[in-house]
């Protein structure tokens, strides 16, 4: 880590003012009272700074992109006076044997007391060939490692979920850390990527309370996925008034008009988006024109597609069709209206062969 | 001829009926309207709100489908004997043959058919069904009603998976309460054209009528 520390490119020198705002950030987001940040700053600056060890495997490494973004706190202060962040492949300056004598320096030091922070779904097919690092599979390395660590956050929807290398067919077996790990607390932050004040709230929720925040049925911090996108939209009176963007770059578009009708998935999505919002200039998608697509929701690339219809499509047995759900209904509906006409033709036409017989009830 | 008046369906059940009637049909309009609006209130401040006032409804009609199911299940076991469940079940020799009789003479196989006084027994499996269904269409929707509620989120997604496999299935299973309306319609008036016994009235007045003996 001291060579991290001589890191240039990394500003410690952050003001007194600038981390108390990010503790009070992170405390508005996990819902406490303000009477707590004094615990949470307390927490933060303590000189037991927890020691995470960071793995990546099948990702695109969106959710660090994220968390370098993430301003509050920014990803020197996170690294430097909150956490003891001793291995992280994108971030850290040792690189080859000295990377893994690091890495497993810092789990037999820390053992049983480290966060595990795990970006990437772990492929599980073929013994876990399809990702490798040191000569090692991915679910060796979990194997390894999650058994030693105190709690495990699986960031983003691919260590969460599987992600989209889980989609169907999922060739490579991609599952997330919950389908592989147990004994251990794990909490899931699934997003594509998810917020930075998400993690951060996480991690000083763990320093503060010695715990990790309460969950959903799915793993999810409550703070951050209680609630549902379409209820706390900005768009959301119009949805009400019946205002849609029929396509986009039409009136409704251009109007800020809701999104429901090109497919945003908000009316199905958890997650704080709309009230935590990214990259501190107050975005995310729907706020930017785009609808949700849904990627905190397990296997989302399987059940919110396609991102711009309101449902998924349905394939009707033994024709090979594949349609959207309206329009095979009225198939259906259809052929049972030709049944009902053949039906009430044969019975027709069988009474006038055989004549109607009075005492036949 | 001589025809003697039975009384056949109870007004708990014939109340469970109409309401269901009215529910299927306001929560099909309004649902297909949630589903894909298709007005557009391009006019601001016109203080109309369409996809509110539809979903109202379609909350409203949930409820009341609701009631209706719970009557139906209620009447399946402390109803009258054409209302209980044991009366449609094929497990006794009788409902055996009621099935076997009914296949072959909706198919015009043969000319002889159930004279019993409640529902023959195919007819009562495919209600059994529908009333499966529905029970399913109502976790579906008060799953999406409180999508925030931990009790609603454990059976939703035990059933159904995310909020949108949930919104899936209840809209599939839409297109299963629009077939079963309209194949229950043509088969009723069918039966009371191939054997008359009041069977389309006994919906509304309760009785049928049957041969008498002799």
């Amino acid at each position: 880590m001291e060579e991290q520390a001589g890191n240039i490119d990394l500003n410690p020198d952050i003001s007194r003012r600038g981390f108390l705002k990010s503790c009070t950030i992170a405390a508005a987001a996990l819902g406490l009272s303000e009477a707590m940040i004094p615990r949470l700053v307390a927490a933060a600056e303590s000189a037991q700074r927890p020691t995470v060890i960071w793995l990546h495997f099948q990702e695109c490494t969106g959710c660090t992109e994220s968390l370098l973004r993430g301003s509050h706190p920014d990803i020197a202060r996170l690294i430097l006076d909150i956490i003891s962040l001793d291995y992280h492949e994108t971030v850290m300056a040792p690189s080859g044997h000295q990377a893994e004598k690091s890495l497993h320096d810092s789990m037999e030091k820390n053992a049983g007391k480290f966060i595990l922070v795990v970006e990437g779904a772990i492929p599980t097919a073929d013994n876990g060939i399809y990702c490798k690092i040191a000569g090692r599979t991915a679910m060796d390395i979990l194997a390894e490692a999650a058994p030693k660590a105190a709690a495990v956050i699986a960031i983003g929807s691919c260590a969460s979920f599987g992600g989209i290398q889980a989609a169907a067919p999922n060739p490579t077996g991609a599952k997330g850390v919950q389908d592989l790990v147990s004994g251990v607390p794990i909490v899931n932050i699934p997003g594509c990527p998810p917020n930075p004040v998400t993690f951060l709230g996480t991690v000083l929720h763990y320093l503060t309370f010695k715990r990790l925040p309460n969950c959903d049925n799915l793993g999810r911090p409550l703070f951050a996925y209680g609630r549902r996108i379409h209820d706390h939209c900005e768009r959301r009176a119009h949805f009400d008034e019946g205002r849609f963007a029929e396509q986009f770059g039409d009136f409704g578009h251009k109007n800020g008009y809701c999104l429901y009708k090109v497919g945003c998935k908000g009316p199905e999505t958890f997650s704080n988006c709309p009230a935590a919002r990214f990259n501190d200039v107050d975005v995310w998608p729907v706020s930017v024109g785009h609808g949700c697509v849904g990627c905190t929701e397990p296997g989302f690339w399987d059940t919110m597609t396609p991102f711009y219809e309101r449902l998924p499509q349905v394939s009707i047995p033994g024709t090979g069709i594949i349609t959207d759900a309206d329009s095979a209904g009225k198939k259906i509906l259809g052929v049972a209206a030709a049944a009902a006409g053949i039906h009430a033709a044969v019975g027709i036409g069988k009474s006038m062969i055989k004549g109607k017989d009075k005492d036949k009830a | 001829m001589n025809y003697e008046i039975k009384n056949v369906w109870s007004i708990l059940l014939r109340l469970f009926h109409w309401s269901l009637v009215l529910s299927i049909v306001t929560l099909v309009v309004t649902g297909f309207y949630i589903n894909s609006p298709w007005t557009n209130t391009t006019l601001e401040g016109t203080g109309a709100f369409p996809m509110a006032t539809m979903r109202y409804f379609h909350f409203l009609a949930g409820y009341l489908f609701a009631a209706a199911v719970l009557v139906r299940l209620y009447l399946y076991l402390f109803g009258n004997r054409q209302e209980r469940i044991w009366d449609i079940l094929p497990v006794t020799p009788r409902n055996i043959k009621s099935l076997t009789t009914t296949v072959g003479y909706y198919s015009y196989l043969s000319d002889k058919h159930d004279k019993r006084l409640g529902h023959n027994v195919l007819a009562g499996l495919t209600y059994v069904l529908t009333i499966a269904a529905a029970v399913f269409q109502l976790i579906g929707g008060f799953y999406m009603l409180y999508p925030e509620s931990l009790f609603w989120q454990g059976w939703g997604g035990a059933v159904f998976g995310s909020q949108q496999q949930g919104r899936f299935i209840h809209h599939l299973l839409m297109w299963y309460f629009i077939l079963f309306a309209f194949v229950h319609i043509y088969l009723v008036i069918w039966n009371d054209i191939r054997s008359p016994e009041g069977l389309t009235s006994s919906i509304i007045t309760g009785k049928k009528f049957k041969q008498k003996n002799g």
